[in-house]
């Protein structure tokens, strides 16, 4: 895309480079990817170009030259974050660290004369919308560039350190530095970070700084902005997604929908969501973006709210999740799409509650599909009307979510909610109503339209899933007494399950079940023995928050009793 | 050591297989009654199956009662780890509840007669005494 040439019809910084790199004399035999570099640089620098105004054509092949002496610059420094050292990265990394009011060129990676074009004090249009940098002036690198060039390999070293000083001191571009072609010019002139981009990042732009900036063929400004909006989007429960979501229709029909997906987000952690969400939709966008080019909106926005939920259900595939996850969802998710009926919805919300709920054994290929199911039919349910749904469908998942949802604060009281993955999904499905209360109240402003049945049967519905989920594993038809009895013997299986919950208790003698109780559960089951503990399954099959709530040495917090 | 521990390995062995064959013996008798009683006959392979399920479920029994004990914080196991243990089976439940009550109750006559005797014990001893003593005095 960058290649595409950038919209600016004069020549730009890009364009010139290109031409330049084009012909460039492969004077570094130690940057063999320094020609690489810098065509990849051309595809970051389209947004950058963007920023710069018209250069000449010297400015771009001294840039090119400057680039070469970055790449070996780069290649000296060990920046752990950055995969690879490219003029490209150096680059961006001076761009998004680069302070303000500085003077730099964002460009001047190691010179700092790079870009005189990079020197646009305001001209920030560039597409990254979240970086803020004030290009400085033009004019000081342009001299500076020659005399940098002219020390040869062996003063990299020295140019780094030079300029790492310089980044720490913070000075601002000097004439005096031009003069310099040693190192020197390079501190005094540049007030890049170059170690650390990633940490004046943070200060700026919270919701970059966790990840390290990926590369690729992307419109990362865009991705960036999108990326914003879902974390921003994740944030306040209440908020309508279509606002914020980068591709958004404002549909009608998709806000209730929106309202299902998001309080579970919101209630689980957004922060944990928050990343989990950017680091799958940063994954799944592009591939959405190529796979579905007819619905690029609803399956991106279906991606960022079914990460959310996947994420926030404390469920293994959630944690698994990851890129492996991604490639089942993205067939399914074109297919799916393409339905968009009664049917998918529910399933979508059979398959969010089942996964929620977590069923036995089988989750991680369930994750998979499940994610798959549920992302095609949220593709499905933004362009339809969540009402047209069965009413016991939203109902459920709803009620599964937020049960999900309050169950991580209600954790260590009521852990027959959770359960344990391995165990057979517990009595969530019988006890719904303790956890659904207090998380209806707190989900009022949902538009809702909970069908009769649903109302009238919270179990029936919960074991409505888990029948459903059944029929999908059975990867054939099934008759509907078939499902019917599965129901029935799912209904037997879990009262007794709480019946043997409720005598354990009483048979230490309490009222109140515990995560004790749910242990001697397991172990009557065989899924804990003498070889597997309980901490062991948690930490195989729970995400890793659970962890640290679950397993005593690890929210001890390294603390000795008695100090020693 | 090791030859120690081969040794007590062995021992363990030859005392699980002591009680394999004791529950085996025990099986067949009771097998034996049942056939008597419905006129069927009962294979070899059959009581030989049956008695080593009956082992292995007396094991994991066995685990299970710890289990529970250990779980009413006591280190001893009870009747009602028993009756939990039985709680599955609704006749079983309540013959052992039933079984519990009897015993309960025997303990308890055994307790009051136990005390009484003694009481009857200490009466006649002094009795006694108070007979000897008028006795020697007459």
């Amino acid at each position: 895309m960058a290649d595409s040439g950038s919209p600016d019809s004069e020549p730009t910084t890009r364009t010139l480079l290109r031409r330049v790199l084009d012909t460039a004399d492969p004077s570094t035999p130690r940057r063999p990817r320094s020609a690489r570099a810098g065509a990849q640089r051309a595809l970051l620098e389209t947004p950058s170009s963007r920023r710069l105004s018209s250069q000449t054509k010297t400015t771009a092949r001294r840039r090119s030259q400057r680039i070469r002496s970055i790449g070996k610059l780069a290649h000296v420094q060990a920046s752990g974050y950055l995969e690879e050292q490219t003029p490209r990265t150096l680059l961006k990394n001076i761009l998004l660290t680069a302070p303000e009011s500085s003077i730099v060129m964002p460009k001047s990676v190691v010179k700092p004369g790079p870009a005189p074009q990079v020197v646009q004090p305001s001209s920030r249009e560039s597409s990254r919308g979240s970086l803020e940098l004030q290009l400085p002036e033009l004019e000081p690198p342009t001299t500076l560039a020659p005399g940098l060039l002219a020390p040869g390999r062996r003063k990299q070293r020295l140019r780094l350190s030079v300029f790492q000083e310089g980044m720490d001191k913070g000075l601002p571009l000097s004439q005096e530095s031009r003069g310099n072609a040693d190192a020197s010019s390079l501190t005094s002139s540049l007030n890049l970070t170059f170690a650390t981009p990633l940490q004046p990042q943070s200060v700026q732009r919270p919701g970059l700084a966790r990840r390290p900036p990926t590369r690729r063929a992307v419109d990362v400004g865009a991705f960036l902005q999108d990326l914003r909006d879902t974390s921003l989007a994740l944030a306040p429960p209440d908020t309508v997604l279509e606002d914020t979501q980068p591709f958004s229709q404002p549909l009608v029909g998709r806000s209730p929908s929106v309202h299902h997906s998001l309080p579970c987000p919101s209630h689980s952690g957004a922060e944990d969501a928050e990343r989990a969400v950017s680091h799958r939709t940063r994954s799944t966008g592009p591939r959405l973006q190529n796979n579905s080019p007819g619905k690029p909106a609803q399956l991106l926005a279906g991606k960022a709210e079914v990460d959310a939920l996947a994420m926030n259900f404390p469920n293994t595939s959630s944690s698994i999740f990851g890129e492996v996850g991604v490639e089942p969802l993205q067939d399914g998710v074109g297919g799916e799409a393409e339905e968009r009926t009664e049917k998918s919805l529910s399933m979508s919300k059979v398959k969010e509650a089942a996964r929620a709920r977590g069923s036995a054994r089988a989750q991680e290929p369930e994750g998979h599909t499940q994610v798959t199911e549920a992302e095609g039919s949220q593709g499905a349910i933004e362009t339809k009307e969540p009402e047209g749904s069965s009413g016991d469908c939203p109902t459920s998942s709803r009620r599964v979510s937020p049960e999900l949802a309050s169950s991580t604060p209600e954790f260590l009281q009521a852990k027959r909610i959770q359960g344990l993955e391995p165990a057979p999904p517990p009595s969530t499905a019988v006890l719904p109503s303790e956890p659904l209360e207090p998380l209806s109240a707190r989900l009022p402003p949902r538009a809702r339209t909970p069908g009769p049945k649903a109302c009238q049967n919270p179990y029936k519905t919960g074991l409505s899933h888990y029948a459903k989920l059944f029929s999908f594993y059975a990867k054939m038809p099934m008759e509907k007494k078939a499902l019917e009895m599965v129901e029935k013997c799912l209904d037997k299986y879990f009262q007794h399950l709480c019946d043997d919950l409720e005598m354990f208790a009483a048979h230490a003698g309490r009222k109140t079940v515990r995560p004790e109780d749910l242990e001697l559960l397991m172990r009557r089951q065989g899924l804990v023995t003498d070889q597997v503990s309980l901490h062991v399954l948690v930490e195989r099959h729970l995400p890793l928050e659970y962890r640290q709530l679950l397993i005593p040495c690890a929210f001890s917090g390294n603390s000795v009793f008695p100090a020693q | 050591m090791e030859e120690d521990d081969g040794a007590e390995e062995q021992q363990r062995f030859s005392y699980r297989q002591r009680l394999k064959a004791a529950v085996h013996y025990t099986v067949g008798c009771l097998c034996e009654e049942v056939a008597l009683d419905k006129e069927i006959q009962f294979s070899k392979q059959a009581i030989a199956a049956i008695s080593e399920v009956t082992f292995r479920q007396c094991e994991n029994f066995a685990k299970d009662l710890e289990m529970f004990a250990r779980h009413a914080k006591r280190s001893t196991i009870n009747t009602e780890d028993v009756k939990l243990l039985a709680r599955r089976s609704n006749s079983l439940l309540k013959y052992i509840t039933e079984k519990n009550e009897e015993i309960a109750q025997f303990n308890l006559e055994r307790k009051a007669k136990k005390k009484k005797k003694s009481e009857d014990e200490n009466k006649n001893s002094t009795e006694q005494a108070e007979a000897g003593v008028v006795e020697s005095e007459n």
